[in-house]
Protein backbone atom coordinates (compact mmCIF):
# COMPACT_ATOMS: atom_id res chain seq x y z
CA UNK A 1 0.00 0.00 0.00
CA UNK A 2 1.62 3.31 -1.07
CA UNK A 3 1.60 6.48 1.01
CA UNK A 4 -1.23 8.08 -0.97
CA UNK A 5 -3.51 5.05 -0.53
CA UNK A 6 -2.67 4.89 3.18
CA UNK A 7 -3.49 8.57 3.57
CA UNK A 8 -6.77 8.14 1.70
CA UNK A 9 -7.69 5.10 3.78
CA UNK A 10 -6.98 7.03 6.98
CA UNK A 11 -9.18 9.92 5.86
CA UNK A 12 -11.98 7.56 4.90
CA UNK A 13 -11.78 5.52 8.12
CA UNK A 14 -14.75 7.26 9.83
CA UNK A 15 -16.85 6.96 6.67
CA UNK A 16 -16.06 3.25 6.35
CA UNK A 17 -16.89 2.71 10.04
CA UNK A 18 -20.21 4.50 9.58
CA UNK A 19 -21.09 2.50 6.47
CA UNK A 20 -20.27 -0.81 8.20
CA UNK A 21 -22.39 0.14 11.23
CA UNK A 22 -25.32 1.24 9.06
CA UNK A 23 -25.16 -1.98 7.06
CA UNK A 24 -25.03 -4.15 10.18
CA UNK A 25 -27.94 -2.30 11.79
CA UNK A 26 -30.02 -2.52 8.61
CA UNK A 27 -29.62 -6.29 8.74
CA UNK A 28 -30.24 -6.56 12.48
CA UNK A 29 -33.22 -4.20 12.90
CA UNK A 30 -36.15 -3.59 10.56
CA UNK A 31 -36.72 -0.19 12.16
CA UNK A 32 -33.26 1.25 11.50
CA UNK A 33 -33.82 2.34 7.91
CA UNK A 34 -37.29 3.81 8.45
CA UNK A 35 -37.69 7.51 7.67
CA UNK A 36 -38.88 8.21 11.22
CA UNK A 37 -35.78 6.60 12.70
CA UNK A 38 -33.38 8.35 10.33
CA UNK A 39 -35.02 11.65 11.18
CA UNK A 40 -34.74 10.76 14.84
CA UNK A 41 -30.99 10.12 14.48
CA UNK A 42 -30.48 13.47 12.71
CA UNK A 43 -32.49 15.25 15.40
CA UNK A 44 -30.51 13.61 18.16
CA UNK A 45 -27.12 14.40 16.67
CA UNK A 46 -28.02 18.01 15.90
CA UNK A 47 -27.26 19.08 19.48
CA UNK A 48 -23.99 17.17 19.64
CA UNK A 49 -23.09 18.57 16.24
CA UNK A 50 -23.38 22.17 17.47
CA UNK A 51 -21.20 21.35 20.48
CA UNK A 52 -18.72 19.38 18.42
CA UNK A 53 -18.16 22.09 15.82
CA UNK A 54 -16.93 24.39 18.61
CA UNK A 55 -15.00 21.55 20.22
CA UNK A 56 -13.29 20.80 16.88
CA UNK A 57 -12.04 24.39 16.60
CA UNK A 58 -10.81 24.27 20.20
CA UNK A 59 -9.08 20.91 19.82
CA UNK A 60 -7.55 22.06 16.53
CA UNK A 61 -5.72 24.76 18.51
CA UNK A 62 -4.47 22.06 20.90
CA UNK A 63 -6.96 22.92 23.65
CA UNK A 64 -9.95 21.23 25.21
CA UNK A 65 -13.22 22.49 26.71
CA UNK A 66 -14.84 20.44 29.44
CA UNK A 67 -17.49 23.07 30.16
CA UNK A 68 -19.55 22.93 26.95
CA UNK A 69 -22.27 20.77 28.54
CA UNK A 70 -22.56 23.11 31.52
CA UNK A 71 -22.61 26.20 29.25
CA UNK A 72 -25.35 24.52 27.22
CA UNK A 73 -27.42 24.13 30.38
CA UNK A 74 -26.85 27.71 31.55
CA UNK A 75 -27.57 29.29 28.15
CA UNK A 76 -30.82 27.33 27.90
CA UNK A 77 -31.80 28.31 31.43
CA UNK A 78 -31.06 32.00 30.81
CA UNK A 79 -33.08 32.02 27.58
CA UNK A 80 -35.97 30.13 29.18
CA UNK A 81 -35.91 32.22 32.35
CA UNK A 82 -36.00 35.51 30.45
CA UNK A 83 -38.69 34.23 28.11
CA UNK A 84 -40.89 32.79 30.84
CA UNK A 85 -40.42 35.28 33.65
CA UNK A 86 -38.84 38.28 31.98
CA UNK A 87 -36.45 40.51 33.82
CA UNK A 88 -38.22 42.31 36.64
CA UNK A 89 -37.01 45.82 37.42
CA UNK A 90 -38.93 46.19 40.66
CA UNK A 91 -37.58 49.67 41.37
CA UNK A 92 -39.20 50.93 38.17
CA UNK A 93 -42.29 48.72 38.57
CA UNK A 94 -41.78 47.19 35.13
CA UNK A 95 -40.81 43.86 33.62
CA UNK A 96 -38.69 43.43 30.49
CA UNK A 97 -40.75 40.71 28.82
CA UNK A 98 -38.37 39.00 26.41
CA UNK A 99 -39.51 37.86 22.99
CA UNK A 100 -38.36 34.40 21.76
CA UNK A 101 -35.70 36.15 19.67
CA UNK A 102 -34.60 38.17 22.71
CA UNK A 103 -34.31 35.01 24.81
CA UNK A 104 -32.22 33.34 22.12
CA UNK A 105 -29.92 36.34 21.71
CA UNK A 106 -29.46 36.52 25.50
CA UNK A 107 -28.66 32.80 25.66
CA UNK A 108 -26.08 33.05 22.88
CA UNK A 109 -24.51 36.13 24.49
CA UNK A 110 -24.17 34.20 27.74
CA UNK A 111 -22.46 31.35 25.89
CA UNK A 112 -20.09 33.74 24.10
CA UNK A 113 -19.27 35.48 27.40
CA UNK A 114 -18.54 32.21 29.22
CA UNK A 115 -16.41 30.99 26.32
CA UNK A 116 -14.56 34.31 26.28
CA UNK A 117 -13.97 33.92 30.03
CA UNK A 118 -12.48 30.47 29.36
CA UNK A 119 -10.25 31.99 26.71
CA UNK A 120 -9.13 34.76 29.07
CA UNK A 121 -8.27 32.26 31.81
CA UNK A 122 -6.21 30.23 29.36
CA UNK A 123 -4.44 33.04 27.52
CA UNK A 124 -4.03 35.77 30.15
CA UNK A 125 -3.68 33.69 33.30
CA UNK A 126 -1.95 30.79 31.52
CA UNK A 127 -4.18 28.18 33.11
CA UNK A 128 -4.15 24.78 31.38
CA UNK A 129 -7.34 24.45 29.28
CA UNK A 130 -8.29 21.32 31.22
CA UNK A 131 -8.24 23.20 34.55
CA UNK A 132 -9.77 26.46 33.30
CA UNK A 133 -12.72 24.76 31.64
CA UNK A 134 -13.17 22.34 34.55
CA UNK A 135 -13.60 25.42 36.74
CA UNK A 136 -16.10 26.87 34.26
CA UNK A 137 -18.00 23.58 34.28
CA UNK A 138 -18.56 23.95 38.00
CA UNK A 139 -19.36 27.70 37.78
CA UNK A 140 -21.90 27.25 34.99
CA UNK A 141 -23.59 24.29 36.68
CA UNK A 142 -23.86 26.25 39.92
CA UNK A 143 -25.27 29.32 38.15
CA UNK A 144 -27.81 27.14 36.35
CA UNK A 145 -28.99 25.70 39.66
CA UNK A 146 -29.18 29.18 41.20
CA UNK A 147 -31.15 30.50 38.24
CA UNK A 148 -33.64 27.63 38.06
CA UNK A 149 -33.80 26.75 41.76
CA UNK A 150 -33.18 23.15 40.67
CA UNK A 151 -36.51 22.91 38.84
CA UNK A 152 -37.19 22.89 35.09
CA UNK A 153 -38.53 26.09 33.51
CA UNK A 154 -41.38 24.91 31.28
CA UNK A 155 -44.05 26.22 28.88
CA UNK A 156 -41.90 28.41 26.69
CA UNK A 157 -44.39 28.68 23.87
CA UNK A 158 -44.59 27.47 20.27
CA UNK A 159 -42.57 30.33 18.78
CA UNK A 160 -39.52 29.40 20.84
CA UNK A 161 -40.20 25.68 20.48
CA UNK A 162 -40.16 26.01 16.69
CA UNK A 163 -36.35 25.98 16.47
CA UNK A 164 -36.16 22.70 18.36
CA UNK A 165 -39.37 20.90 17.43
CA UNK A 166 -40.55 22.66 14.27
CA UNK A 167 -40.13 21.69 10.63
CA UNK A 168 -39.31 23.65 7.51
CA UNK A 169 -39.92 21.97 4.15
CA UNK A 170 -40.35 18.69 6.01
CA UNK A 171 -36.93 18.90 7.68
CA UNK A 172 -36.60 19.46 11.45
CA UNK A 173 -35.42 23.00 12.20
CA UNK A 174 -32.76 21.69 14.60
CA UNK A 175 -31.23 19.69 11.75
CA UNK A 176 -31.34 22.70 9.43
CA UNK A 177 -29.70 24.93 12.02
CA UNK A 178 -26.91 22.47 12.74
CA UNK A 179 -26.40 21.90 9.00
CA UNK A 180 -26.12 25.66 8.46
CA UNK A 181 -23.55 25.88 11.26
CA UNK A 182 -21.56 23.03 9.70
CA UNK A 183 -21.50 24.88 6.39
CA UNK A 184 -20.50 28.20 7.98
CA UNK A 185 -17.73 26.71 10.11
CA UNK A 186 -16.49 24.50 7.30
CA UNK A 187 -15.98 27.66 5.25
CA UNK A 188 -14.45 29.48 8.23
CA UNK A 189 -12.01 26.66 8.92
CA UNK A 190 -11.00 26.07 5.30
CA UNK A 191 -11.30 29.38 3.49
CA UNK A 192 -10.63 32.20 5.96
CA UNK A 193 -7.60 33.64 7.66
CA UNK A 194 -9.02 32.71 11.05
CA UNK A 195 -9.32 29.08 9.94
CA UNK A 196 -5.74 28.95 8.69
CA UNK A 197 -4.51 30.52 11.93
CA UNK A 198 -6.45 27.96 13.99
CA UNK A 199 -4.66 25.11 12.20
CA UNK A 200 -1.35 26.96 12.47
CA UNK A 201 -1.68 27.56 16.22
CA UNK A 202 -2.56 23.90 16.81
CA UNK A 203 0.20 22.65 14.53
CA UNK A 204 2.98 24.67 16.10
CA UNK A 205 2.11 27.44 18.53
CA UNK A 206 5.61 28.89 18.81
CA UNK A 207 6.19 28.94 15.07
CA UNK A 208 2.82 30.65 14.60
CA UNK A 209 3.71 33.31 17.19
CA UNK A 210 7.09 33.91 15.47
CA UNK A 211 5.24 34.22 12.16
CA UNK A 212 3.20 37.09 13.54
CA UNK A 213 0.01 35.26 14.43
CA UNK A 214 -1.64 36.67 17.55
CA UNK A 215 -1.98 33.28 19.24
CA UNK A 216 -3.86 34.58 22.27
CA UNK A 217 -6.44 36.36 20.16
CA UNK A 218 -7.03 33.26 18.05
CA UNK A 219 -7.53 31.18 21.21
CA UNK A 220 -9.89 33.79 22.66
CA UNK A 221 -11.95 33.70 19.47
CA UNK A 222 -12.01 29.93 19.43
CA UNK A 223 -13.13 29.52 23.04
CA UNK A 224 -15.74 32.28 22.66
CA UNK A 225 -17.09 30.58 19.53
CA UNK A 226 -17.11 27.26 21.40
CA UNK A 227 -19.22 28.90 24.12
CA UNK A 228 -21.54 30.49 21.56
CA UNK A 229 -22.07 27.17 19.78
CA UNK A 230 -22.70 25.43 23.12
CA UNK A 231 -25.35 28.09 23.75
CA UNK A 232 -26.99 27.36 20.38
CA UNK A 233 -27.03 23.68 21.35
CA UNK A 234 -28.62 24.70 24.66
CA UNK A 235 -31.32 26.63 22.84
CA UNK A 236 -32.07 23.62 20.62
CA UNK A 237 -32.37 21.30 23.63
CA UNK A 238 -34.52 23.77 25.54
CA UNK A 239 -36.76 24.47 22.56
CA UNK A 240 -37.18 20.78 21.75
CA UNK A 241 -38.19 19.88 25.30
CA UNK A 242 -40.09 23.14 25.75
CA UNK A 243 -38.29 23.24 29.08
CA UNK A 244 -34.94 24.29 30.49
CA UNK A 245 -33.76 21.37 32.56
CA UNK A 246 -31.18 22.38 35.19
CA UNK A 247 -29.33 19.14 34.46
CA UNK A 248 -29.38 19.62 30.68
CA UNK A 249 -26.07 18.87 29.00
CA UNK A 250 -24.74 16.69 31.79
CA UNK A 251 -21.93 14.60 30.25
CA UNK A 252 -22.44 16.08 26.78
CA UNK A 253 -18.82 17.25 26.70
CA UNK A 254 -17.72 13.61 26.57
CA UNK A 255 -19.93 12.83 23.56
CA UNK A 256 -18.67 15.98 21.92
CA UNK A 257 -14.98 15.17 22.48
CA UNK A 258 -15.66 11.59 21.36
CA UNK A 259 -17.29 12.79 18.12
CA UNK A 260 -14.33 15.07 17.36
CA UNK A 261 -11.75 12.35 18.05
CA UNK A 262 -13.67 9.67 16.17
CA UNK A 263 -13.94 12.11 13.28
CA UNK A 264 -10.17 12.11 12.98
CA UNK A 265 -9.20 15.35 14.73
CA UNK A 266 -5.93 14.95 16.60
CA UNK A 267 -6.08 15.69 20.33
CA UNK A 268 -2.66 17.33 20.03
CA UNK A 269 -4.07 19.89 17.59
CA UNK A 270 -3.37 21.03 14.05
CA UNK A 271 -5.04 18.10 12.26
CA UNK A 272 -8.70 17.41 11.66
CA UNK A 273 -11.76 18.85 9.98
CA UNK A 274 -15.35 19.89 10.54
CA UNK A 275 -16.56 17.27 8.06
CA UNK A 276 -14.71 14.57 10.02
CA UNK A 277 -16.53 15.77 13.13
CA UNK A 278 -19.86 15.48 11.30
CA UNK A 279 -19.00 11.85 10.59
CA UNK A 280 -17.96 11.39 14.22
CA UNK A 281 -21.32 12.72 15.37
CA UNK A 282 -23.12 10.44 12.93
CA UNK A 283 -21.14 7.43 14.18
CA UNK A 284 -22.01 8.20 17.80
CA UNK A 285 -25.65 8.93 16.90
CA UNK A 286 -26.01 5.72 14.87
CA UNK A 287 -24.24 3.76 17.61
CA UNK A 288 -26.59 5.11 20.31
CA UNK A 289 -29.63 4.51 18.13
CA UNK A 290 -28.51 1.04 17.05
CA UNK A 291 -27.79 -0.13 20.58
CA UNK A 292 -31.20 1.16 21.64
CA UNK A 293 -32.98 -0.57 18.75
CA UNK A 294 -31.17 -3.81 19.55
CA UNK A 295 -32.36 -3.48 23.14
CA UNK A 296 -28.84 -3.43 24.55
CA UNK A 297 -28.69 -2.46 28.23
CA UNK A 298 -27.81 1.24 28.78
CA UNK A 299 -24.87 0.09 30.91
CA UNK A 300 -23.46 -1.91 28.01
CA UNK A 301 -24.11 1.05 25.73
CA UNK A 302 -21.68 3.12 27.80
CA UNK A 303 -19.09 0.35 27.67
CA UNK A 304 -19.39 0.03 23.89
CA UNK A 305 -19.15 3.80 23.39
CA UNK A 306 -16.03 3.92 25.57
CA UNK A 307 -14.43 1.12 23.55
CA UNK A 308 -15.20 2.91 20.27
CA UNK A 309 -13.56 6.11 21.57
CA UNK A 310 -10.49 4.17 22.75
CA UNK A 311 -10.23 2.47 19.37
CA UNK A 312 -10.47 5.81 17.55
CA UNK A 313 -7.76 7.45 19.67
CA UNK A 314 -5.55 4.36 19.42
CA UNK A 315 -5.91 4.38 15.63
CA UNK A 316 -5.00 8.08 15.56
CA UNK A 317 -1.93 7.57 17.77
CA UNK A 318 -0.80 4.57 15.75
CA UNK A 319 -1.13 6.52 12.52
CA UNK A 320 0.78 9.49 13.94
CA UNK A 321 3.60 7.24 15.20
CA UNK A 322 3.97 5.58 11.78
CA UNK A 323 4.10 8.96 10.06
CA UNK B 1 -13.60 56.93 10.49
CA UNK B 2 -13.77 54.49 13.39
CA UNK B 3 -16.52 56.57 15.02
CA UNK B 4 -18.53 56.52 11.79
CA UNK B 5 -18.27 52.71 11.63
CA UNK B 6 -19.48 52.44 15.20
CA UNK B 7 -22.33 54.81 14.45
CA UNK B 8 -23.40 52.78 11.41
CA UNK B 9 -23.20 49.50 13.37
CA UNK B 10 -25.30 50.95 16.20
CA UNK B 11 -27.82 52.37 13.74
CA UNK B 12 -28.19 48.94 12.08
CA UNK B 13 -28.60 47.25 15.47
CA UNK B 14 -31.21 49.83 16.50
CA UNK B 15 -33.11 49.26 13.24
CA UNK B 16 -33.07 45.50 13.71
CA UNK B 17 -34.17 45.90 17.32
CA UNK B 18 -37.06 48.13 16.24
CA UNK B 19 -38.16 45.66 13.53
CA UNK B 20 -37.65 42.54 15.64
CA UNK B 21 -37.72 43.66 19.27
CA UNK B 22 -35.81 41.61 21.82
CA UNK B 23 -38.16 42.53 24.66
CA UNK B 24 -41.23 44.57 25.54
CA UNK B 25 -41.57 46.72 28.63
CA UNK B 26 -44.72 45.88 30.58
CA UNK B 27 -45.87 46.89 34.03
CA UNK B 28 -45.22 44.44 36.85
CA UNK B 29 -48.95 44.19 37.57
CA UNK B 30 -50.04 43.27 34.04
CA UNK B 31 -47.13 40.80 33.67
CA UNK B 32 -48.25 38.96 36.82
CA UNK B 33 -51.85 38.82 35.58
CA UNK B 34 -50.84 37.54 32.13
CA UNK B 35 -48.67 34.83 33.67
CA UNK B 36 -51.53 33.54 35.81
CA UNK B 37 -53.86 33.42 32.78
CA UNK B 38 -51.39 31.50 30.62
CA UNK B 39 -50.82 28.60 32.99
CA UNK B 40 -51.41 25.24 31.26
CA UNK B 41 -54.25 23.23 32.74
CA UNK B 42 -54.02 19.59 31.61
CA UNK B 43 -57.33 18.67 33.25
CA UNK B 44 -59.23 21.31 31.31
CA UNK B 45 -57.43 20.39 28.10
CA UNK B 46 -58.23 16.68 28.57
CA UNK B 47 -61.87 17.53 29.25
CA UNK B 48 -62.23 19.47 26.01
CA UNK B 49 -60.34 16.84 24.11
CA UNK B 50 -62.41 14.00 25.52
CA UNK B 51 -65.65 15.72 24.51
CA UNK B 52 -64.54 16.58 20.98
CA UNK B 53 -62.56 13.46 19.97
CA UNK B 54 -64.10 10.51 21.80
CA UNK B 55 -67.00 9.84 19.37
CA UNK B 56 -64.68 9.71 16.34
CA UNK B 57 -62.28 7.43 18.21
CA UNK B 58 -65.02 5.01 19.17
CA UNK B 59 -66.35 4.99 15.61
CA UNK B 60 -62.93 3.83 14.37
CA UNK B 61 -62.45 1.09 16.99
CA UNK B 62 -61.93 -2.39 15.52
CA UNK B 63 -64.88 -4.75 16.17
CA UNK B 64 -63.87 -7.33 18.74
CA UNK B 65 -65.43 -10.02 16.53
CA UNK B 66 -62.75 -9.17 13.95
CA UNK B 67 -59.77 -8.53 16.19
CA UNK B 68 -59.99 -11.20 18.87
CA UNK B 69 -60.21 -14.31 16.65
CA UNK B 70 -57.25 -13.02 14.63
CA UNK B 71 -55.33 -12.32 17.85
CA UNK B 72 -55.90 -15.94 18.86
CA UNK B 73 -55.00 -17.47 15.50
CA UNK B 74 -52.31 -15.12 14.20
CA UNK B 75 -51.14 -12.41 16.65
CA UNK B 76 -48.51 -11.13 14.21
CA UNK B 77 -51.14 -10.52 11.52
CA UNK B 78 -53.42 -8.84 14.06
CA UNK B 79 -50.56 -6.59 15.14
CA UNK B 80 -49.73 -5.68 11.56
CA UNK B 81 -53.33 -4.99 10.56
CA UNK B 82 -54.91 -3.35 13.60
CA UNK B 83 -52.28 -2.12 16.06
CA UNK B 84 -50.82 1.33 16.46
CA UNK B 85 -47.40 2.14 17.90
CA UNK B 86 -45.66 5.38 18.79
CA UNK B 87 -42.23 6.19 17.35
CA UNK B 88 -39.78 3.29 17.53
CA UNK B 89 -41.32 1.87 20.70
CA UNK B 90 -41.76 -1.92 20.86
CA UNK B 91 -45.08 -1.64 22.70
CA UNK B 92 -48.26 -1.17 20.69
CA UNK B 93 -51.95 -0.47 21.15
CA UNK B 94 -55.33 -1.79 20.01
CA UNK B 95 -58.62 0.10 20.07
CA UNK B 96 -61.60 -2.21 19.97
CA UNK B 97 -65.33 -2.32 20.60
CA UNK B 98 -67.85 -5.09 21.07
CA UNK B 99 -70.36 -6.85 23.28
CA UNK B 100 -69.85 -9.55 25.86
CA UNK B 101 -71.19 -11.44 28.82
CA UNK B 102 -69.63 -10.90 32.24
CA UNK B 103 -68.08 -14.21 33.32
CA UNK B 104 -65.94 -13.10 36.27
CA UNK B 105 -65.33 -10.05 38.42
CA UNK B 106 -62.07 -9.40 40.26
CA UNK B 107 -60.76 -6.40 42.22
CA UNK B 108 -58.88 -5.19 39.15
CA UNK B 109 -61.03 -6.22 36.17
CA UNK B 110 -64.33 -7.38 34.78
CA UNK B 111 -63.79 -10.45 32.60
CA UNK B 112 -66.09 -10.46 29.60
CA UNK B 113 -66.65 -13.34 27.16
CA UNK B 114 -67.19 -11.75 23.77
CA UNK B 115 -70.47 -12.82 22.20
CA UNK B 116 -70.03 -11.33 18.73
CA UNK B 117 -68.80 -13.65 15.97
CA UNK B 118 -67.62 -17.21 16.48
CA UNK B 119 -64.92 -16.34 18.99
CA UNK B 120 -64.57 -17.89 22.43
CA UNK B 121 -62.24 -15.04 23.41
CA UNK B 122 -62.40 -13.10 26.66
CA UNK B 123 -61.17 -9.61 27.43
CA UNK B 124 -60.37 -8.10 30.81
CA UNK B 125 -61.95 -4.66 31.20
CA UNK B 126 -59.73 -2.90 33.71
CA UNK B 127 -61.53 -1.45 36.72
CA UNK B 128 -58.58 -0.51 38.95
CA UNK B 129 -56.44 2.61 38.82
CA UNK B 130 -55.53 3.48 35.25
CA UNK B 131 -51.81 3.74 34.50
CA UNK B 132 -49.81 4.08 31.32
CA UNK B 133 -50.41 5.84 28.04
CA UNK B 134 -52.96 3.58 26.36
CA UNK B 135 -55.76 6.16 26.59
CA UNK B 136 -53.55 8.95 25.24
CA UNK B 137 -51.62 7.02 22.59
CA UNK B 138 -53.94 4.13 21.70
CA UNK B 139 -56.57 6.01 19.69
CA UNK B 140 -53.92 7.98 17.79
CA UNK B 141 -55.74 11.22 18.52
CA UNK B 142 -52.62 12.96 19.78
CA UNK B 143 -49.19 13.35 18.29
CA UNK B 144 -46.26 13.54 20.71
CA UNK B 145 -44.37 15.90 18.41
CA UNK B 146 -47.20 18.44 18.78
CA UNK B 147 -46.23 18.63 22.45
CA UNK B 148 -42.60 19.71 22.64
CA UNK B 149 -42.87 19.80 26.43
CA UNK B 150 -42.83 16.14 27.45
CA UNK B 151 -44.07 17.04 30.94
CA UNK B 152 -47.25 18.54 29.43
CA UNK B 153 -47.70 15.40 27.35
CA UNK B 154 -47.31 13.20 30.44
CA UNK B 155 -49.69 15.40 32.43
CA UNK B 156 -52.24 15.04 29.64
CA UNK B 157 -51.96 11.27 29.88
CA UNK B 158 -52.57 11.41 33.62
CA UNK B 159 -55.58 13.72 33.10
CA UNK B 160 -57.13 11.42 30.48
CA UNK B 161 -56.57 8.40 32.74
CA UNK B 162 -58.30 10.31 35.53
CA UNK B 163 -61.30 10.95 33.25
CA UNK B 164 -61.56 7.19 32.61
CA UNK B 165 -61.35 6.49 36.33
CA UNK B 166 -64.10 8.99 37.17
CA UNK B 167 -66.40 8.78 34.12
CA UNK B 168 -66.18 5.22 32.81
CA UNK B 169 -65.15 2.89 35.61
CA UNK B 170 -67.96 3.69 38.12
CA UNK B 171 -70.78 2.77 35.67
CA UNK B 172 -68.83 -0.31 34.58
CA UNK B 173 -68.49 -1.50 38.17
CA UNK B 174 -72.21 -0.82 38.70
CA UNK B 175 -73.30 -2.76 35.58
CA UNK B 176 -70.89 -5.64 36.05
CA UNK B 177 -73.03 -8.46 37.37
CA UNK B 178 -72.23 -12.07 36.56
CA UNK B 179 -74.11 -13.07 33.45
CA UNK B 180 -74.97 -9.49 32.45
CA UNK B 181 -74.34 -8.41 28.87
CA UNK B 182 -72.47 -5.15 28.28
CA UNK B 183 -71.23 -3.20 25.32
CA UNK B 184 -67.75 -1.77 25.55
CA UNK B 185 -65.15 0.22 23.64
CA UNK B 186 -61.62 0.80 24.81
CA UNK B 187 -57.91 0.61 24.27
CA UNK B 188 -55.32 -1.99 25.19
CA UNK B 189 -51.56 -1.59 25.50
CA UNK B 190 -49.37 -4.57 24.68
CA UNK B 191 -45.88 -4.41 26.13
CA UNK B 192 -45.33 -8.06 26.98
CA UNK B 193 -47.23 -10.26 24.54
CA UNK B 194 -47.12 -13.31 26.81
CA UNK B 195 -48.75 -11.42 29.67
CA UNK B 196 -50.88 -8.78 27.97
CA UNK B 197 -52.68 -10.85 25.32
CA UNK B 198 -54.07 -13.64 27.50
CA UNK B 199 -56.54 -12.15 28.09
CA UNK B 200 -56.29 -8.77 26.36
CA UNK B 201 -56.38 -6.08 29.05
CA UNK B 202 -58.65 -3.30 27.84
CA UNK B 203 -58.98 0.11 29.41
CA UNK B 204 -62.64 0.98 28.79
CA UNK B 205 -63.47 4.35 27.22
CA UNK B 206 -67.20 3.73 26.92
CA UNK B 207 -69.60 1.28 28.55
CA UNK B 208 -73.23 0.69 27.67
CA UNK B 209 -76.01 -1.82 27.49
CA UNK B 210 -76.37 -3.55 24.11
Amino acid sequence: MNAHTKDLFKKLQPLIALAVMALALTLLSDKFLTVANQRNILLQISVNLCLSIGMTLIILTGGIDLSVGAMLGLAGAVAAGLLKNGLALKVCGVVLQFTPLGGMVAGILVGLALGWFNGMAITRFKLPPFVATLGMLSIARGLTMLLTGGFPITDLGPAFGFIGAGFWLGVPMAVLISAALVLIFYIVSRHTTLGRYIYAVGGNEKASAFSGVNVNRIKLWVYALGGGLAAVAGLLVTARLDAADPKAGLGYELDSIAAVVIGGTSLSGGRGSILGTVLGCLIIGVLNNGLFLLDVSPFWQQVVKGLVILAAVAADKLGTRRE
Amino acid sequence: MRAVRWFIALAILAGLGWRWPLFHVVTLKSATAAKAAATYNPGQFAETFWASHLPATLAQAVPSATLLPLLQSDPAAAKKQFSRSVGVSDSYFYCLSGRGRVVAITDEAVIVAVIDGNSNAVVALQTGLVFGDAVRDGPGWLNASDYPNSQDFNDLSAALNHLVETRVLPPLRAQAKLGATIAFAGCAAVEDEAADLKPLKVIPLQIGTP
